[in-house]
């Protein structure tokens, strides 16, 4: 078929528009790589953008050797790991409950989830009441709160609601028991859903930063998230040299008059944004899976 | 009723973790919005302390509420005219795209920044903006101009937040509608082509069609946080030098409760606003339900 011209000019500009819109997605990681990985005093005289001039690893070196940093990246981990396990399992738990159709009270407790989607009783009483349980301080601010997703639970319960029945009725003729049910047919099943939230959950743990930022005034709590938070702000470099291990072996090599706030700030983004970078093009055929059984209304 | 209850014990015990967690920090913290009519210090509870009456609703007569009001809608406004239609746009155009492997590439780009945080997003607009060389910065600096404050600037804020927050959502937010338009019968294209019709009349008359009952969907959606205009992203770009346009309800209401301990006005504050936010949700519902046939629920 004959393609008129206009719409081959049509295509062009397409094509353009979107490598346009992917540059500027990918540029700026390749900008901030790049002052990262050059010698800080040598890219404040400017001209550094895709490649660094003078190769150093010294701001890498001082980012890493912050205590700090490292305690942060502790936390982020645990939280990411404890968060997304205990997400997923309570959250599961009660879609799988809440999928036997003629369990008593069923309706009253799915409304009573539906209308903690569309209201809330906002950030002061929600922050008074973690006061009250003792949870200010504590690791355990960063998972009890967000151990139970409404919408999470909405999307499983449609989800299990699409397994045969057929085979939930034979297992219980043989006499398996609800929690039977659920560990040999359930889950096996829902893998690929269970794949997607629980990735959604961990990204939302390791980018969180407000919970440590407000619920948490103790350093050897906050996350990576908050540490970048409070860095961002920062108008000179003693935060991230202070209790560090590398400053002391960096001073000897004379490195340190060369590193400068904003070669320090880039190293410290890329460290918190390198780990996300290196998984994602493995997960993506998880997460699109996702949001499609998510989008379907239930 | 107690046989019923027996034969679900297992079904209750599972959904005890769920209940437990929603009592404690989704409707004990509804309870405490009476906080909102009581003069609440820390150490009182949210039951014993006294009632005030209307007096924490003083801040209405405050010149700093209605700003914040006033900030609060503009950007919501901004990010909703130039937010809502571009994944739409940006869906359709990606559609366009018949070779497979630069249409994966574009999909797989542009959903990248969705995993990142707003800080990291702060951050790269620090390196690209900031006035001491800052890319930008170097770039009009080169070309003979003077360099601008972006960052601790009033006019430059809302661009800021804007595009920023385009950048971040708008790849992401083309998913749904790009698995809507795989869902559209090819036929429909085929007999369109037969008729003589052009690829932009195809987009009007079947593709756009096709996607008007997501684009609804998503819209409903899109409401119970639409005056939450996304503090995440405000709070770490917000300084004293664009306070004025920045400070938004969420900020106010983070600012005067918990760094200055005003619990009752910032409650009051915070009601006003889920009380819009629910009430957006159940407008925008009921019209689905008018436009649609049916809403969310």
């Amino acid at each position: 078929m004959k393609r008129s011209t206009s719409e081959k000019i049509g295509q062009a500009l397409i094509t353009l528009i979107l490598l346009v819109l992917c540059l500027s997605v990918l540029y700026p990681f390749m900008y901030m790589l790049a002052i990262s990985l050059n010698v800080g005093s040598d890219a404040a005289k400017g001209g550094v953008y895709l490649w660094p001039r003078k190769f150093t690893l010294s701001n890498f070196q001082i980012v890493l050797g912050n205590s700090v940093i490292q305690h942060s990246y502790l936390i982020t981990i645990l939280r990411t790991i404890v968060g997304t396990f205990s997400g997923l399992l309570v959250t599961l738990l009660a879609a799988f409950a809440l999928s036997y159709r003629q369990m008593p009270a069923r309706k009253t407790l799915l409304t009573l989830i539906l209308i903690t989607m569309l209201f809330s009783g906002g950030l002061i009483p929600f922050y008074i009441q973690l006061y009250n349980l003792s949870l200010i301080n504590t690791f355990w601010v960063y998972i009890l709160p967000s151990a139970f997703s409404a919408w999470n639970m909405f999307v499983m319960l449609k989800f299990i609601h699409g397994i045969p029945e057929a085979l939930i009725e034979s297992a219980e003729m043989d006499g398996a028991k609800p929690p039977r049910v659920l560990f040999s047919i359930i889950i096996p099943l829902s893998k690929p859903m269970l794949a997607a939230l629980g990735l959604f959950t961990g990204v939302m743990h390791w980018n969180d930063w407000f919970a440590g930022a407000f619920f948490v005034s103790d350093q050897d709590l906050i996350p990576v998230q908050t540490f970048l938070q409070q860095l961002l702000s920062a108008q000179d470099i003693s935060v991230v040299m202070g209790s560090n291990n590398n400053v002391e072996a960096l001073a000897r090599g004379s490195n340190l008059s060369e590193v400068t706030l904003m070669s320090v700030k880039m190293a410290t983004v890329m460290v918190s944004a390198i780990p996300i970078l290196c998984v994602y093009p493995f997960l993506q055929k998880y997460f699109v899976k996702g949001v499609m059984i998510g989008s379907v209304k239930g | 009723m107690f046989a019923a209850i027996r034969k679900y014990k297992w079904q209750y015990l599972m959904i005890m973790p769920a209940v437990v967690l929603l009592l404690l920090f989704s409707y004990v913290p509804m309870a405490g919005i009476q906080v909102a009519f009581k003069n609440f210090h820390i150490g009182y509870t949210i039951w014993n302390s006294p009632w005030t009456g209307f007096e924490n609703f003083a801040f209405l007569q405050d010149s700093q509420f209605w700003l914040v009001v006033r900030n609060t809608l503009y950007i919501a406004f901004l990010k909703f005219v130039f937010g809502f239609p571009a994944p739409i746009i940006l869906a359709l155009m990606i559609n366009e795209v018949s070779r497979g492997g630069f249409k994966r590439f574009v999909q797989s780009v542009s959903y990248l920044p969705h995993f990142f945080s707003w800080i990291v997003v702060a951050y790269i607009l620090q390196s690209l903006l900031t006035l001491d060389n800052g890319l930008v910065n170097q770039l009009i600096v080169s070309l003979g101009g003077d360099p601008v404050f972006f960052l601790g600037s009033t006019e430059w804020f809302r661009p800021m937040v804007v595009v920023s927050g385009l950048w971040k959502e708008v790849g992401w937010n083309t998913i749904l509608y790009l698995a809507a338009i795989t869902t559209i019968d090819p036929q429909l294209y085929e007999a369109a082509k037969v008729e003589g019709a052009g690829r932009l009349a195809q987009i009007r008359h079947i593709t756009f069609p096709g996607i008007l009952p997501t684009i609804s969907i998503v819209l409903i959606l899109s409401m119970p946080s639409l005056i939450a205009v996304g503090m995440d992203q405000i709070y770490p770009l917000m300084n004293p030098a664009n306070q004025p346009v920045a400070d938004v309800l969420d900020t106010y209401i983070l600012r005067s409760g918990l760094q200055q301990g005003y619990f009752g006005m910032a409650t009051a504050v915070g009601l006003l606003s889920s009380v819009i936010s629910l009430l957006l949700v159940l407008v925008t519902n009921q019209m689905a339900r008018k436009i649609n046939g049916e809403g969310l629920w």
